[in-house]
């Protein structure tokens, strides 16, 4: 391992590279790509979060789409301009407290993320007494909750019908800019010592204690950092399409995130990111499959879906061959 | 090195992706994209409608004297992907305009996007009235929930002389929630008495029991039930229903016209009425019978309002890119505005100021295990 607190060289150019790529891309590229370059931003974001949580503490919490619906509700009310409110809600009117709110987008983006980590904070308070599957389950159970309370609370979310009209304040620098930052607290979290605490924790939970580190408030706390940078890259969608809608964030959304962890190895930084670019980025090249393929003798006719199997094909590949993801080992701090 | 066999293949990822942009032929072709759900939940509806844009394309592939190509790209039936999807459509394929797609939540993340990149869309069937507000460049061929939800009213307390009515809605389908809105309103409207709706219930997508909301339904009794919902759900509902002896009328909306629904409700279904945008067995227009007889043809089966939909919206833009002599974007859309009259096989179709259609809503019942057209209900 590197010194610790003076950033290695290789990390400041590679930093430098990345900033000066996307500077290129927003510049040169047409806004498909940037799109696809800017949920990659978002998928980073998410994948760090998941990973605190599942990689770094051993926690097992499929819930992270309940976050996510948190946050990307949180700025979608707040950032909302007046008068779209007023169209969105044309079944009930919207709760007068909120009717008359049109926030900035990185207050919006700060409520998101600390809304999802008090949401974070009550649930894990109970829950985080329960262990491997039994967490699972319950995480699950919550994530669930969120989105039929959604559902139902018309005058609030707009229920099925969904809200509309979020401003697009989403673009590549703001997902990679709030990237970055969770790349860099996360890198911190866990140089320090609550980051050994973590690790400790996931390794053996009775040494754990019987060392002194006080179980509850380390998991509470990772617990809460995970859902408010969940909330965040939440936030981050809502603004990036426009539109968001209690179906967007069922269990799958959770699972997709979960791959990209499993994929970037559990409790690896730069694996996380790199599987986050890698994934979002294999979903659009590999749409080829689907198209019909004209290989000059013989027209084969596209099957839809057909770039999911393989997608599927390689996901497996990979975790037979590689079982601890796609960079190697982990490594230890 | 591990770490160096990573970085490579990400930059052969990268590569790869942007090759792939390449290869664009030269532009004789008039490239039309569609959008629409292959994969995922809303498959089945998703496919119909490429089949009647296919199939119109074979019957029109020529306009100003260019061939016409679609190109069907898959959004699995989520949000994130309609958009990538839509994105790629404009900025990759380069298309003149836009088809797509089922299901309204996916049509409105693709809204902001031909906003953005003045791309006209046209949409087949998302019935959510937030899909074209606000949007000069979002259009469609079907009608809204709000006239869907006031025919249901208007046939139930006209036709069926129902003094009072019971609501059983999905809450998770925004179309549902929707239809039951409108329906409740015009109803109490119609009757004069703001008591005649007796009792709303809810249900999820995906439950299968459904006896507490239809315990609840059978005390208030009711003169007719409207269950607008999923074709699964609702065959499910009227079964129990009749099973705890409620032989009261059954209403709901256009997504009841599957072969399922008469497949899971069986002997149960049978009387049940709902509003859709067309009909095989009564032609609306001279189109249709072209399109009827077109798809039989082609598919060996009788045509659905999805297919039908989707033939509408691919002989709309085909038209407006005829009328207006261009293939250009802007052109198209300002065409699209000025849309009246148009004889489709759903019917005649008028755009109005929101780019919604103004057209006629069908009627249809259930009789002998088979969909028979009622009557046609006119836009006021």
């Amino acid at each position: 391992m590197k010194s610790k607190g003076k950033p290695s060289v290789i990390l400041v150019v590679l930093l430098i590279l990345t900033i000066v790529g996307l500077f290129l891309a927003s510049k040169f590229l047409d806004s498909y790509k940037i799109r696809i370059i800017t949920l990659s931003g978002i998928y980073v974001t998410l994948g760090l979060s998941m990973n605190l949580i599942n990689g770094f503490t051993g926690m097992f919490s499929l819930g992270h789409a309940g976050f996510m619906a948190i946050g990307a509700y949180t700025v979608g009310i707040l950032t909302m301009p007046i008068s779209m409110k007023e169209m969105n809600f044309f079944m009930q009117p919207i709760v007068p407290c909120l009717a008359n709110v049109e926030w900035g987008f990185l207050p919006a983006l700060l409520a998101a993320g600390i809304v999802a980590g008090l949401a974070g904070f009550l649930i894990g308070a109970p829950v985080l007494r329960l262990t491997d599957d039994y967490l699972a389950i319950a995480t699950l159970g919550f994530a669930e909750i969120i989105r039929v309370v959604f559902t139902n609370t018309q005058s609030l979310t707009n229920g099925a019908l969904g809200l509309k009209g979020i401003p697009n304040y989403t673009n590549i620098w703001w997902s990679w800019g709030v990237a970055f930052v969770t790349i860099w607290f996360m890198a911190f979290l866990i140089r320090g010592s609550y980051g050994k605490a973590f690790l400790a924790i996931k390794e053996d939970e009775v040494a754990a204690r019987s060392m002194g580190i006080n179980l509850f408030k380390h998991k509470v706390m990772s617990f809460s950092f995970g859902s408010f940078f969940a909330g965040v890259a939440g936030g981050l969608l809502a603004a990036l399409l426009g539109t968001i809608d209690p179906n967007m964030f069922r269990i799958t959304l959770t699972f997709n995130i979960l791959l990209i962890v499993v994929l970037g190895g559990l409790g690896n930084i730069g694996g996380t990111v790199v599987s986050a670019v890698v994934v979002t980025v294999m979903m659009e090249a590999l749409r080829f499959l689907d198209e019909s393929i004209n290989l000059g003798f013989i027209q084969l006719k596209g099957i839809p879906g057909m770039r999911m199997v393989v997608f599927s094909m390689i996901l497996i590949l990979v975790v037979l061959i590689k079982r601890e993801g796609l960079p190697g080992k982990t490594k230890r701090v | 090195m591990k770490r160096k066999l990573g970085l490579l293949l990400i930059v052969l990822v990268l590569l790869l992706s942007s090759q792939i942009g390449y290869g664009q032929k030269a532009d004789e072709v008039i490239k039309i994209g569609v959008f629409e759900p292959m994969t995922g939940a809303n498959a089945a509806g998703g496919e119909m409608t490429v089949e009647g844009i296919e199939l119109a394309r074979e019957i029109k592939g020529e306009v100003l004297g260019r061939k016409v190509e679609i190109i069907v790209v898959d959004n699995k039936s989520d949000k994130v992907e309609a958009a990538n999807a839509v994105s790629r459509l404009i900025e990759k394929d380069k298309v003149v305009a836009i088809i797509g797609s089922y299901g309204s939540s996916l049509s409105m993340a693709a809204g902001d996007i031909v906003k953005k990149a003045e791309v006209p869309a046209v949409g087949c069937s998302p019935t959510n009235p937030l899909v074209t507000l606000n949007n000069d460049y979002y259009f469609r061929v079907c009608f809204i929930d709000p006239f869907q939800g006031t025919v249901m009213a208007r046939y139930a307390v006209n036709e069926l002389g129902a003094k009072t009515a019971a609501v059983i809605q999905d809450v998770t389908q925004d179309y549902s929630v929707g239809l039951s809105k409108y329906f409740i309103d015009a109803f109490r409207e119609l009757t004069g008495d703001r008591n005649s709706i007796v009792e709303v219930s809810a249900y999820n997508t995906g439950d299968q029991d459904f006896t507490a909301q239809l315990t609840n339904v059978k005390n208030k009794k009711p003169d007719i039930i409207f269950a607008p919902g999923n074709y699964g759900e609702s065959a499910l509902l009227i079964r129990q229903a009749r099973d705890l002896g409620i032989d009261v009328p059954f209403l709901g909306g256009d997504t009841w016209e599957a072969p399922e629904f008469l497949a899971i409700g069986g002997e149960a279904v049978e009387g049940a009425v709902f509003s859709t945008h067309f009909t095989a067995e009564a032609p609306v227009t001279e189109e249709s019978g072209v399109f009827l007889d077109a798809y039989r043809n082609k598919f060996g089966k009788e045509a659905n309002a999805f297919a039908a939909l989707g033939y509408d919206a691919y002989m709309v833009i085909l038209d407006v890119i005829e009328k207006a002599g261009s293939v250009d974007s802007q052109a198209i859309r300002n065409g699209l505005a000025k849309v009246k009259g148009f004889v489709g096989a759903t019917g005649i179709i008028t755009l109005d100021q929101n780019g919604d259609a103004v057209k006629s809503a069908v009627i249809n019942k259930v009789d002998g295990a088979k969909f028979v057209y009622l009557t046609t209900v006119e836009p006021d």
